[in-house]
């Protein structure tokens, strides 16, 4: 496994079950990103309640999550969200389409709950792109989204372009090397021509890009990173394009660092067969003791 | 910042349980499975195939141990040429390090969807675990992932913990023996306090899957298995099991309950074949009292394994310390999948307390003093089949939870070697 | 082996050969103690001059005899921050399973990244070239493992970096 997936497993398994045999259920579990997610029959067996509490939430509103998410789902948005949670949906079982490709498709959006609320803000920067390329010249706001509490993202619209800016925060030393290289990398990849046409990215350590320059109290460590991708109109000429660059560029933050530990635990298979190569080549100094099998008169064996 | 659940992962000899805390079961059960590239047989044995030609080509690539699948995945992929399936834990330790180590990998980022730096986690050892590995796993999850924080359970104590859901248990103790039955093996481990008497401990071996072959046994010699396609014996065998099967108080009355009225008795078990469409049946008798009586007459089974089970965990009890023996009879707790077949608590208790009244008789004739009696209660409850992971999920609720976790910044101090000090916590007494 | 490093590795085979002239010896202090006089360091007569070998400012060898014991300590050569976070990794995952590597210390001495203490017990149940030939032989191959996992390293960011950028370009 390579790329992650946007979907929750979890959603999508349940789901899938429950459509099967419902029963009453209230499990809690999470995504990555620290979002949190509570489904439940609350009332009978066939209705459920999926709810989601996400950091960002206050600025995903601002940045019209509720019209994208009306959109998606239509009526199943609870107009009243669950305590505790952003949002909550209600799935009634009984309204799902017969089994079948209809259906699949049904319970795939909504295991995409997380990455829909996200898409917000790129939607908006998007749209605004074309309102600026219309006219020419011009910014478009910088839209902030602190989905995690030490890091953001940071997307902005120009005439040309929209700047999709990440802050990243390694909490250990190996992480903030592995991390450093990898986002070397990225830079360098696209001078490959197959991915010419791939965003450009930027990668800063410390001080923030221009982009940023003006916001205050940004801290600058030598543990903070900035990813600056670039995404040009073409990474969103049709709304294909647009969602499937959206699912991506989301998902940035968990595909290094899930990357970054896969590294190190290959690393850790790698050390595991040197050391016992190591281990062969000591063990070989060792000097036999020879075992020599003592005979007692009657034939049995000598332990002393 | 809302401090996430803590992630519960109990990775068994057959099936992983993961899932998050306070949860009432777990959320993914899937075989500890990895399939990997290359043939199964040979990458055990040479350690990971692509540290050990460094020079090939293909590991200039340096992805290649990124193509794997775990669990229900890796069974299927398991025909596709060119992947070889492994099971890196066997007799609950595990075995392969590195194959482990890759599947914590992805059931963290495929299934659970979890940052773990973000969480805690729960993990869970068989009982007389040693050090070495429970270091080792420190130095997976804290230096490969990264984790907040870790406690490792003994698995026998977590059951005791489930226990507490029952409405029978008024206090909270960590005092009892455990039955812990499952695929593979089935263990009687007392536990008082917290702490694993290790000394005491008895394997069985007579478990799920030596259940599943008595039943298959069993219809074959009756003839029923006739109609069913030889790959759906073994399937057919487990589903009888788990579907009909029940304990009885006494085989010869139960034999004759059969014989008067087979058809009020005798169950009719129908399915389909997954490749002509066909549907068969059997007619299953006999096979669903006579299942779990192996574990009261393995002779009827086995014939190198004859000593029933209440007899097994009598000689455990009896060989604990005598100060803590009156808890262990008060507090039998069963876990595990072949622990759940119906009346097995009530028939337990009742063979256990014949056998230590009749002791009791025996030591206290000619002398004055009389016995109170020993109060014998085995505990079956509804969670009995994932009990470790539930018993996990509900320590990992407790607030104290995170003061007994060993802290990311406590291994960097400390060093994996911080593992081998664990806390008990939870217990109400 | 590369021919730049061969005379520096010679060195310390020879030196070390050398050194390995160990014999039982009670200590001098303490009644009924038989400890690695190296490690203990209260007689100084038992105690031999400790000899550096160096192949440039970065890769040395300290090898610290005794008439019980030597401590033999290497540092590993560490080009950039991540050869030196590997190379940490390394010896800190092997020191860390020292109890079945009989003459690794846990812990390096001081200013050096990884030490082994033979003393006459091991040179009494082992071959002595050949636990020469382990000193020589992990010093090879430490070098050549750490540059390898740098490539590894590497070589999977980039494919990493490729794959997320391929799929815009999809």
């Amino acid at each position: 496994m390579i790329l992650l997936e946007s979907h929750n497993y979890i959603i999508q398994n349940t789901l899938a079950d429950k459509l099967q045999k419902p029963t009453s259920l209230d499990v809690q579990f999470v995504d990555f990103d620290s979002v949190r997610f509570h489904l439940s029959t609350p009332e009978r067996k066939t209705c459920l309640l999926l709810s989601m509490s996400i950091r960002c939430w206050d600025e995903l509103v601002k940045y019209g999550v509720n019209d994208v998410l009306q959109r998606v789902y239509g009526d199943r948005v609870s107009p009243q969200p669950e305590p505790e949670y952003n949002v909550s949906l209600v799935l009634d079982l009984e309204q799902f389409p017969s089994e079948g490709e209809e259906r699949e498709a049904l319970i795939k959006s909504i295991s995409l709950l997380k990455r829909n609320a996200l898409a917000a803000p790129f939607e908006l920067a998007f749209s605004a792109q074309k309102e600026l390329a219309a006219s020419g010249t011009g910014q478009g706001e910088l839209l902030a989204v602190h989905y995690r509490d030490e890091e953001a993202i940071y997307v902005q619209a120009s005439a040309d372009r929209v700047t999709v800016i990440f802050s990243t925060m390694f909490r250990e030393e190996t992480d903030r090397i592995f991390g450093k290289l990898f986002l070397q990398e990225f830079v360098d990849a696209r001078r490959l021509p197959t991915i010419q046409s791939a965003p450009q990215v930027l990668y800063t350590t410390r001080d923030p890009p221009l982009e940023l320059s003006h916001i205050p109290n940004l801290i600058q460590t030598d543990d903070v990173g900035y990813v600056t991708f670039i995404l040009f109109p073409r990474h969103f000429v049709n709304p294909i394009v647009a969602e499937s660059t959206i699912s991506h560029i989301q998902n940035f933050r968990d595909y290094l660092h899930y990357h970054i530990k896969c590294s190190k635990a290959y690393m850790h298979s790698r050390m595991r067969h040197r050391v016992s190569e190591f281990q062969k080549v000591l063990n070989r100094a060792k000097t036999e003791v020879a075992v020599v099998d003592k005979k007692t008169a009657s034939g049995r064996t000598l332990v002393r | 910042m809302s401090i996430l659940a803590p992630i519960i992962c109990d990775n068994g000899t057959g099936f992983s349980k993961v899932g998050y805390a306070g949860n009432s079961d777990p959320s993914f059960v899937f075989p500890t499975a990895i399939a990997t590239r290359g043939s199964a047989a040979q990458s055990t044995r040479t350690g990971p195939a692509v540290p050990s030609k460094p020079g090939h080509l293909a590991s200039k690539r340096g992805v290649e141990d990124l193509d794997f699948f775990i669990g229900d995945e890796a069974l299927a992929n398991a025909k596709t040429p060119g992947y070889g399936i492994n099971y890196p834990i066997r007799h609950g330790q595990i075995e392969n390090w590195d194959y482990m180590e890759r599947y914590w990998e992805q059931t963290i980022f495929k299934y659970l969807r979890a940052e773990p730096e973000d969480h805690y986690f729960l993990l869970t050892e068989p009982p007389l675990n040693p050090p070495e590995n429970r270091e080792q796993t420190a130095e997976i999850f804290f230096e490969s992932f990264n984790i907040k924080g870790l406690y490792i359970a003994v698995q026998a104590v977590l059951a005791l913990a489930a226990s507490w859901s029952s409405n029978r248990v008024t206090d909270r103790t960590l005092t009892g023996t455990v039955i812990d039955s499952g695929d593979g093996v089935t263990h009687v481990i007392p536990c008082a306090e917290g702490y694993v008497i290790g000394s005491a401990i008895k394997h069985i071996p007579i478990a799920g899957r030596d259940i599943t072959q008595f039943v298959l046994n069993l219809l074959r010699e009756r003839g029923e298995m006739a109609g069913v396609p030889p790959e759906e014996h073994l399937k057919v065998a487990s589903k009888v099991k788990e579907n009909y099967s029940y304990v009885c108080q006494d085989i010869v009355k139960e034999f004759r309950k059969y014989d008067a009225e087979p058809y009020k008795y005798f169950e009719r078990y129908e399915d389909e074949y997954s490749v002509t469409k066909k549907t068969y049946g059997v007619d299953v008798g006999y096979e669903r009292f006579l299942a779990p009586e192996i574990f009261f007459n393995p002779e009827i089974y086995s014939s190198d394994f004859l000593t029933p089970l209440p007899e097994i965990v009598d000689g455990v009890i009896q060989q604990s310390p005598i100060d803590v023996r009156r808890g262990l009879y008060k507090n039998i707790v069963l876990s595990g999948g072949s622990t759940m077949f119906q009346h097995f608590g009530n028939r337990l208790k009742r063979d256990l307390k014949q056998i230590v009244d009749r002791r009791l008789e025996n030591n206290t004739s000619g002398s004055q003093v009389k016995s109170s009696g020993v109060e014998v209660d085995v505990i079956s409850h509804k969670r009995q089949r994932y009990a470790v992971w539930f018993g996990g999920s509900l320590m990992a609720s407790l607030p104290e939870f995170y003061t007994s976790c060993h802290t990311k910044a406590q291994y960097d101090e400390v060093g994996p070697s911080i593992c081998r000090r664990y806390q008990i916590f939870g217990s109400a007494t | 082996m590369s021919n730049v490093l061969r005379p520096y590795l010679a060195a310390v085979r020879s030196t070390l050969t050398a050194a390995l002239t160990l014999q039982d010896f009670s200590s001098q202090i303490v009644e009924r103690h038989n400890k690695p006089e190296v490690e203990v360091g209260a007689s100084k007569e038992v105690l031999l001059n400790p000899l550096i070998i160096s192949r440039n400012e970065n890769e040395r060898v300290l090898i610290e005899a005794s008439v019980n014991s030597i401590r033999l300590s290497i540092k590993i050569k560490q080009a950039d921050e991540i050869e030196r976070i590997l190379c940490h990794k390394f010896t800190r995952f092997m020191m860390q399973r020292a109890e079945s590597f009989i003459v690794l210390r846990r812990k390096p001495v001081k200013g050096y990244d990884i030490s082994f203490l033979i003393t006459n017990n091991h040179t009494d149940t082992m071959l002595k070239h050949k636990i020469v030939d382990f000193i020589i032989q992990f010093m090879e191959e430490v070098d050549k493992e750490i540059s390898e996992m740098k490539l590894s390293l590497n070589a999977r960011a980039r494919v990493v970096a490729e794959s997320y950028l391929l799929a815009f370009a999809a």
